[in-house]
């Protein structure tokens, strides 16, 4: 099962069916009046075709094991939305410290001072940003 | 005679003092990105596009294109120094990194910085040549050719950046379809928006721009974990006057070659290098030697690279259809500015095209200053170790997004696109051409509805209409090459299969 070809063409038909069962919902019309629903619906069914001729074409290519390391893709998304969070209910400031605090742990190698430094220099470039270009960033 | 007008008259915007300093700025911060590892000219355009938002519409036009060239050539140096390529310098790996272990780092680089300017003068002429040219033709584009030629385009790039048709073509539809949330232009119906009030205007571009290349990408070199060893070799610049004559001819072909297929739909830079790399092979007076790490090797995939960048721009500004994704996130950047770009956009904007026009080659002098003499300082850029640079791009990303809306929200959606961008990473899939089909999708599904309307439901506009006709033919062909090749292949492979039981198992 745990096979990148297979597992590639049943998430093409995964996506194909969300799609497509949404565009049913939608009013789907007459070729020559074409409703909201029409054109993601045939959208919907050739990428259906391909999916299911990726798995057809996966049985005749060496099988190759699908790697996904949770580890450090939830990392990085935990440290953008708590950049989004903390901006939201503190200050952007506070943000981008959380940001690189969080995100050093998927380097491997956690350093305090150098992320107090990394910090600053990314606030700094923030306070640029704001000043000079006019950015609108909630900074403080 | 009109030509050198308009090039005057181009000249005469792009040499103000505010866009120069654009044009400079764009240059440095394209290469400096670009040299970084992981970042290739999609990445780097879609950090730095929403940096241009308070800049003026000509000004933030010259500093993209300078970001995307620069970025292009950034990419080469990484090559050439430490055969670090994006997917749009592998050629230079070949050659460029045979002469940085031949001890000719500085030659290497100087013919890549001379050759790039060669390709890049060449494409300018034949810009200002075409461009005009083929923006009449484009008046002559029904909706039905316009369909036409979009998928002719998700065809080649489907097949030029996967190598793979159906991979390409599903990420294509993949696009096509996240195009489709928002509302329906022709009936006001909310589609696929799940109720949520910010899905009305569309998902972001930038969100999925940076989810799929920004956070894909930091995620993807995290997980490798490769160190890598700043390059510390001397760079030796100034080539004799016998090496100089060679790097001539080569990137003379390479620009002819690169500025050719730079306007085909789904050509650019890479397809370009390849080309050129392989016809110097052919016929060059030293073609025994390259692949050794050789000058011609350098200099005619240098030329051509450089030469498509800037011809690509023809058919987003002529016809309005992106042909690459590269130009597909300009042509977002173009719109997000006010301006559509199409057959209309030279007449109606001819202070910004020419300028644009003339600011390529003078981003070109910047990119020979800048890079050839002081390329060494350049290199310094590696010594950056990634533990410092990944929150920094991770910033980048940040203050990106949310600077597009001033909305944090927009921070989580980028968050779940870097999430599908990495499933995508895993399953092999290149979000390229899901960038392009995200930002045609919805003028696709205009002009398919617009035929239709006019055919009142029949097929047989495309394929009486001679120009829709011969696209779709020409898509058929290769469809059908496609499914040949890939039978052949399978029947051959089964072959050796069965033959490899037959041996003796000691």
């Amino acid at each position: 099962m745990n096979n990148r070809h297979l597992l590639r063409g049943l998430f093409l038909v995964v996506i194909s069916l969300a799609f497509g069962i949404g565009a049913l919902q939608y009013r789907i019309g007459h070729f020559d009046r074409a409703g909201p629903g029409l054109f993601p619906l045939m959208v919907s069914c050739l990428l259906l075709l391909i999916g299911i001729a990726t798995i057809v074409r996966s049985r005749y290519l060496e099988r190759v094991p699908l790697e996904f390391n949770y580890r450090n893709i939830a990392i990085i998304l935990a440290s953008l939305c708590g950049f989004a969070i903390v901006s939201l209910y503190l200050k952007m400031i506070a943000g981008i410290v959380f940001m690189v605090f969080c995100a050093s742990f998927a380097g491997g190698h956690f350093n305090f001072w150098r992320n107090i430094k990394i910090a600053a220099g990314l606030i700094g470039i923030a306070l640029v940003f704001q000043k000079l270009l006019g950015f609108n960033l909630p900074l403080y | 005679m009109d030509i050198l007008h308009n090039l005057a008259f181009g000249f005469s915007h792009a040499l103000t003092w505010q866009n120069l300093l654009f044009c400079a700025i764009g240059c440095v911060v394209g290469t400096l990105v670009g040299l970084l590892p992981g970042l290739g000219p999609l990445a780097t355009i879609s950090i730095l596009l929403p940096l241009t938002y308070s800049i003026p519409t000509g000004g933030a036009l010259i500093m993209l294109a300078g970001i995307y060239y620069g970025a292009q050539y950034g990419d080469s140096v990484s090559a050439i120094t430490m055969k670090i390529p994006h997917a749009s310098s592998i050629v230079a790996c070949i050659d460029g990194y045979k002469m940085t272990l031949k001890g000719q780092t500085g030659l290497a680089l100087f013919t890549a910085g001379i050759s790039s300017f060669i390709g890049g003068t060449v494409a300018i002429i034949v810009l200002s040549f075409f461009a005009p040219m083929l923006g009449e033709v484009a008046f002559l584009f029904g909706p039905a050719d316009y369909c036409a030629l979009m998928l002719v385009g998700f065809v080649c790039v489907s097949f030029v950046t996967t190598g793979n048709l159906l991979d390409g073509l599903a990420m294509c539809l993949i696009g096509v379809l996240l195009g489709q949330v928002g509302t329906d232009v022709n009936s006001g119906q909310e589609r696929y928006t799940l109720g949520f009030p910010f899905l009305a205007e569309g998902i972001g571009l930038v969100s999925i721009a940076l989810g799929c290349f920004g956070i894909a990408e930091i995620t993807k070199n995290l997980d490798n974990k490769d160190e890598r060893t700043p390059f510390n070799g001397k760079i030796h610049l100034m080539p004799t006057w016998q090496e100089f004559k060679r790097i001539i001819p080569s990137a003379l072909r390479g620009s002819v070659v690169g500025s050719f297929l730079g306007i085909l739909p789904g050509g650019g830079p890479t397809i370009a290098q390849f080309a050129a790399y392989a016809i110097d092979k052919k016929v060059s007076k030293y073609k025994d030697e390259i692949g050794t790490g050789v000058i011609e090797g350098v200099a005619g995939q240098a030329a051509a690279d450089e030469a498509a960048a800037r011809t690509s721009f023809i058919p987003l500004m002529s016809i309005g259809i992106p042909e690459n994704a590269v130009m597909a996130l300009m042509m977002a950047a173009f719109i997000i500015k006010g301006i559509q770009p199409g057959p209309n956009m030279i007449a109606g904007h001819p202070d910004l095209f020419w300028g644009l026009v003339a600011s390529m080659w003078v981003g070109n002098v910047f990119l020979v200053v800048l890079n050839v003499p002081l390329v060494r300082y350049w290199l310094s850029v590696f010594k950056i170790p990634y533990a410092v640079l990944f929150p920094s791009i991770l910033f980048f990303c940040c203050i990106g997004t949310f600077s597009v809306n001033n909305n944090l929200d927009d921070i989580f959606i980028t968050a779940l696109f870097g999430f599908i961008g990495y499933i995508f990473l895993r399953l092999d899939l290149d979000p390229a051409p899901l960038l392009l089909g995200f930002i045609l999708g919805p003028m696709l599904e205009e002009n398919f509805r617009r035929a239709l309307l006019i055919s009142r439901g029949s097929f047989n506009i495309f394929v009486t209409r001679p120009i829709s006709a011969t696209l779709l033919a020409i898509i058929a062909a290769f469809v059908a090459w496609q499914i040949a090749a890939f039978v052949v292949q399978s029947r051959r492979n089964g072959a050796a299969r069965s033959r490899v039981p037959a041996e003796p198992a000691v």
